[in-house]
């Protein structure tokens, strides 16, 4: 469980907590309780199931007149109380069933219901003899709790005899039976918290899974869009080219009419001199304006090529994110094929 | 003494000729040229320059150079010849410049014996060489075939 705690805060509700399991959680007491009965019934012995502090889970099974009257008395009770405690310390201390000899000369058990090293009950078990009983005996218990003597001796005589392997062995299919239903019932627990964490865990990958898969189309439908503004970029790019041809041809017209102005003033001799200057200045110009012109033309190349560079990148951007959508509908796949199983593994554990 | 001279280019080389022989300059790219059949290869064909009809040569093929598309910056450079006018095409129309007698050096005699005599001298412009040409004598020759 421990990985489940560090892995996710949320998932810390969901581990069994082992320090607050009680019996009931762990078993089905009307079915204790009817194991219990006929056991008892069957062996003859009479048994009870008690919670770890001593209170009874189930109701007595086959208690003899004997006990029945011994419990007759507060004395009686009391001391009933305190051997059952005894009994049920000695179990819990060894883990095992013990058997021992009640305050009321019976012979009893105590079978310890351990979970993960925890006890979390004990059946309480016997009323039983293992030899013929001395009346003396009882009559000297009788007077201590209180109880009619007669009445005390009568009822030990209808106590059951059972040789001490047989107690031995009833007190043992108790314990593994109950233990085993508990360590059952318990690993079931265990099963659905996993599960339930399990489920819990896909659940959240499976909206992560949707996010990306939404961010990842949101980011399609944008890199589209940079790459119709950016392709845009150039379009206007070409007409900035159109306009540089005229503004060339402009360029290419003013020398020739400076070239032809020249011609004119070589012409007009003397007096033509002042124009040859302003001919020459115009040539001057035109030559300026090519060479701007030259310039811009670079600089929109390099604009081009930079774009196309981009509307490359994008697109590579466009394929990478194909191949990671590509990538989640996997996962996703793999996640709907986990959350099946996980569906099955929680039936299994919530089936009784 | 001093000529004013325009200078012409085709391919790398430069040729001069007298400015004062010049009518002007046209953008070969503006005019449609309509060839003269069963003419000499050096005339380029005939071009219609605001009504008047005008002969033009083409100096590539003249000077037996490679012969090469039009470009987009070729020129009719139109000169006055024996009273009328007629053009020859050129790659581009440089420059004007100025020479004084000093840096033109005539032509030797050798050149003139092979050519019709139509190359002047050559002028020396700092590294620049000009082939300085007279348009009286270099379309002499078919002038005289077309008339």
């Amino acid at each position: 469980m421990s990985q489940y705690q560090k892995s996710d805060v949320k998932s810390t509700g969901n581990h069994v907590d082992l320090s607050a399991i009680k019996l009931a959680d762990v078993i089905d007491l009307e079915f204790l309780q009817s194991f219990q009965d006929d056991f008892a019934k069957s062996v003859g012995l009479a048994s009870v199931t008690v919670d770890p502090d001593g209170n009874p889970v189930t109701k007595p099974s086959s208690y003899t007149r004997f006990c029945d009257c011994t419990h007759s008395t507060e004395s009686g009770d009391n001391r009933c109380a305190e051997s059952h405690r005894k009994g049920g310390e000695e179990a819990s201390r060894t883990g095992k069933p013990v058997i021992y000899e009640c305050h009321a000369g019976l012979i009893d058990f105590a079978a310890p219901i351990m979970l993960e090293g925890r006890q979390i009950g004990t059946i309480l078990g016997g009323q039983v003899l293992t030899d013929v009983p001395v009346d003396a005996k009882y009559r000297k218990i009788a007077k201590e709790i209180g109880v009619d003597e007669e009445v005390y001796v009568d009822a030990v005589q209808e106590i059951r005899k059972l040789s001490r392997d047989s107690i031995e062995s009833a007190a043992n299919v108790l314990f593994i039976v109950a233990n085993s239903m508990s360590k059952t019932a318990y690993q079931q627990r265990k099963l659905r918290t996993a599960s339930d964490t399990l489920n819990d865990g896909l659940n959240q990958v499976s909206a992560t899974m949707e996010e990306l898969a939404a961010s990842a189309t949101d980011i399609s439908a944008n890199q589209a869009r940079l790459n119709a503004e950016i392709t845009n970029v150039n379009t206007v790019t070409g007409k900035i080219d159109e306009v540089m041809d005229f503004i060339k041809d402009i360029a290419d017209e003013t020398r020739l009419l400076g070239l032809n102005a020249a011609i004119e003033a070589a012409r007009a001799g003397e007096a033509g001199l002042g124009f040859g200057v302003v001919a020459q200045e115009i040539r001057k110009l035109s030559a300026d304006s090519k060479e701007t012109v030259g310039k811009i033309r670079d600089l929109t190349s390099i604009i081009k090529e930079s774009v196309d560079k981009t509307v490359r990148m994008g697109n590579e951007t466009t394929s990478t994110i194909e191949q990671q959508a590509a990538a989640i509908e996997e996962v996703t796949a793999s996640v709907q094929e986990i959350t099946s199983l996980t569906a099955e593994l929680n039936d299994l554990a919530n089936s009784k | 003494m001093s000529v004013q001279l325009v200078v012409f280019a085709l391919g790398t080389d430069e040729y001069g000729i007298d400015i004062s022989t010049i009518n002007g300059i046209l953008r070969a790219k503006k005019f449609k040229i309509q060839s003269l059949p069963d003419t000499d290869k050096s005339i380029e064909g005939i071009i219609n320059l605001r009504g008047q009809i005008n002969y033009i040569f083409n100096l590539r093929t003249k000077f037996n150079l490679v012969k090469k598309e039009f470009l987009e910056e070729s020129k009719f450079i139109m000169l006055n010849v024996n009273g009328s006018t007629t053009g020859c095409i050129v790659d581009e129309v440089t420059d004007i410049v100025k020479l004084d007698d000093q840096d033109i050096q005539l032509a030797p005699e050798f050149i003139n014996t092979c050519n019709s005599s139509y190359i002047t001298g050559i002028g020396k412009l700092e590294d620049r060489m000009i082939i300085i040409l007279d348009p009286q004598k270099i379309f002499a020759k078919e002038i005289n075939m077309i008339e």
